[in-house]
């Protein structure tokens, strides 16, 4: 098979691959045969992904095939919806079809941490630079993306902004960048420091409040095959007008929190166990507060700065 | 003399398929026929048991998929067995008896049926006298009802109209239990004689919980996907019906009709052996008058054009339906979830 960037393909031919359901993405560790009729769907994936290597041809074996639609014959044409169908039952709630792009992104989501059991998976952003990995575990309002967007400016590479992906053989985390989905305040913060033309338009309306994604760049693409070895574990807590703090944790607090973030370790089981408990092996964890992003990104530097090489 | 059908003739195409899914030629090495049989077998559901009977590949790409299927189902084998454990646990010390139905059955008696099948709950059969005894003891041992059927009319309409208890999840776990108390809704045209069946179960191991004999065990597994679903996952339902078939013996094959018609089920089980001739080549005689060309049809276009088979979905839906109440109910029922779900 022939791997090309999306940009490299006619919108005519991408247009035909994704009504087919042959739009097949590699990203990281999984091939993704991606499918929508919708416009807009299309329109987010032609330009936030288009550097992205796309599997050209007939014979593609696929992780996960996924498919962005309208719910059903009414909701195509009347008060018109649209759902994430990843290929077995979940129950997405239908949204207004303007929100396409978030079914696309929640959808690529729910592949993987549905039906990926080769690799252990946290939710949790993981950006690194030579020395190694930084995980940051989501909490609800935790700030982990626009912590992992920030982070991003300071030199560190992206992996993930939403799974720390364990290879349960080497213990390393695996790459699978995709664009950072950032919510309400953060969209402007991230604008800021990013560059405009680095954020998508907002979602306004969704279940979250308002959404935009910071872009893929391609140098993240470009190092995706490249494992990272975890050094510093990060447990984020936003607070507004909050002084800044650090708390060492417990390590086993850690595991125990990673653990109940994971959708698919029981399903793993022992593997998993041991490839966390490899991963942890002389890593330290920390409960870091703050109430804006220059404090977190001190915070963070001085963490890493007193990580060994 | 019949002309051989290439494999671009869908039906052909199919029964390759299932070969290669239950191990009777080995996977395709050809890129393209590989790919178009995992994607059918992905879409089926049904990769876990492809990785069962599949023999190693120095396909890497495919190792890796057959094994992230295995991962898989190998949990939800141990998810079965631990549920299955908890439900005896729940039970002891009653006079309950409890037959495992489908899959937890399957993996109970490690069949071939059960290797790298997928399953999301566990379907039990007790006596309808035991039923409120069943579901209290149940409910103690933590199982609750699920959130989405628990609402009055959900309640209602399960406990007065179908061959079940609305589901029960676990409230720690989140699995999920189907009590039955009969294998066909109240309501339904087809009554099958669950009773005979219980009375010929016999215990798994030396433990407290039943299965059903081998021929009532074929025989409840056509019930349930020629007169209960509409077929939704044809490619894993048929290649259950296989191996539950296989696991027969010669005797066993020749009583099945005989058993079908004594326990009142004559026409899914004739739909079954039809279906299993034509996509296994299972060598039965089958007397098709029985089945009419539409259902045949309908099974046809469902199993052999997969997705793009949306009217003999409707067909098959509302048959399933059709069999299993009367019209005036079941309209006021599919009225009652249209405005639901719009």
């Amino acid at each position: 098979m022939k791997n090309v960037a999306l940009s490299d393909l006619p919108p005519e031919t991408v247009k035909r691959l994704l009504s087919e359901g042959r739009l097949y993405l590699h990203l990281g560790p999984y091939v993704t045969a991606l499918s929508t009729k919708d416009a807009g769907v299309r329109e987010f994936l032609t330009d936030m992904y288009q550097d992205c290597s796309i599997l050209v041809g007939e014979e593609a074996l696929v992780d996960f095939s996924l498919e962005v639609r309208a719910p059903n014959l009414v909701r195509r044409y009347i008060r018109r919806q649209i759902v994430a169908d990843p290929g077995f039952y979940f129950p997405a709630v239908p949204l207004p079809v303007k929100l396409g792009p978030l079914c696309l992104e929640m959808g690529m989501n729910l592949c993987v941490a549905l039906q990926s059991f080769r690799q252990a998976i946290f939710h949790a952003g993981v950006v690194s630079d030579q020395k190694g990995g930084i995980v940051i575990a989501a909490r609800s309002g935790g700030g982990k993306s626009t912590l992992t967007a920030a982070l991003m400016e300071e030199g560190f590479r992206l992996l993930s902004d939403e799974f720390a992906i364990l290879c349960a053989e080497t213990s390393f985390l695996l790459a699978y960048p995709r664009p950072v989905s950032l919510k309400n305040q953060s969209i402007d913060v991230v604008r800021v420091f990013a560059g405009a033309d680095q954020v998508s338009d907002r979602l306004t309306g969704t279940p979250k409040g308002d959404i935009a994604y910071r872009r893929l760049r391609k140098s993240d693409l470009e190092t995706a095959n490249l494992p990272a070895k975890a050094k510093l574990i990060l447990f984020p807590r936003f607070q507004a007008e909050a002084a800044p703090a650090v708390e060492k944790m417990d390590i086993a607090d850690a595991a125990m929190q990673l653990i109940a973030s994971s959708p698919n370790y029981q399903v793993i089981g022992e593997p998993a166990f041991h490839a966390l408990m490899q991963m942890l092996d002389g890593v330290e964890a920390y409960e870091i507060t703050y109430g804006n992003t220059e404090d977190s990104l001190m915070l963070v530097k001085d963490l890493w700065e007193a990580v060994d090489g | 003399m019949v002309e051989m059908a290439t494999s671009e003739n869908p039906h052909e195409r199919v029964r390759q398929f299932f070969c290669f899914a239950s191990g009777l030629t080995p996977l395709p090495t050809d890129a393209k026929a590989l790919s178009d049989f995992v994607s059918w077998a992905q879409r089926g559901h049904i990769l876990g048991q492809v990785a069962a009977v599949a023999s190693a590949s120095d396909n890497k790409r495919l190792q890796t998929l057959l094994e992230n299927a295995a991962t898989r189902s190998a949990y939800d084998k141990r998810m079965l067995k631990f549920e299955t454990e908890r439900i005896e646990r729940a039970l002891l010390g009653t006079d309950i008896r409890v037959v495992l139905l489908k899959g937890s059955a399957y993996v109970a008696e490690d069949l071939l049926a059960g290797i790298g099948r997928r399953v999301s709950d566990i379907d039990i059969l007790v006596k309808e006298e035991d039923l409120p005894e069943a579901e209290k003891l149940l409910r103690q041992a933590g199982w609750k009802d699920e959130v989405s059927t628990a609402n009055p009319y959900d309640q209602k309409y399960y406990r007065d109209w179908m061959h079940e208890l609305p589901p029960l999840r676990h409230s720690k776990r989140r699995t999920i239990i189907d009590v039955h108390h009969r294998l066909l809704p109240r309501t339904a045209r087809i009554s099958p004689d669950h009773l005979a069946m219980m009375a010929d179960a016999s215990p798994v191991g030396d433990g407290n919980l039943l299965v059903f004999a081998p021929v009532d065990r074929f025989i409840h597994s056509a019930i349930h996907i020629f007169a209960d679903g509409a077929l939704e996952t044809p490619a894993r339902s048929l290649l259950e019906l296989f191996y539950l078939f296989n696991d027969l013996s010669v005797q066993e094959r020749d009583s099945l009709e005989s058993r079908a018609a004594f326990l009142n089920v004559m026409s899914p089980v004739q739909i079954a052996l039809w279906a299993l001739k034509r996509y296994f080549g299972v060598m039965v005689i089958v007397n098709k008058s029985n089945i009419s060309k539409v259902l045949r049809l309908s099974i046809e276009t469902m199993v052999e054009n997969g997705r793009a088979a949306p009217l003999a979905r409707v067909l098959l839906y509302v048959r399933s339906h059709y069999l299993r109440m009367p019209l005036p109910l079941l309209m006021a029922h599919l009225f009652r979830k249209a405005i639901r779900r719009g």
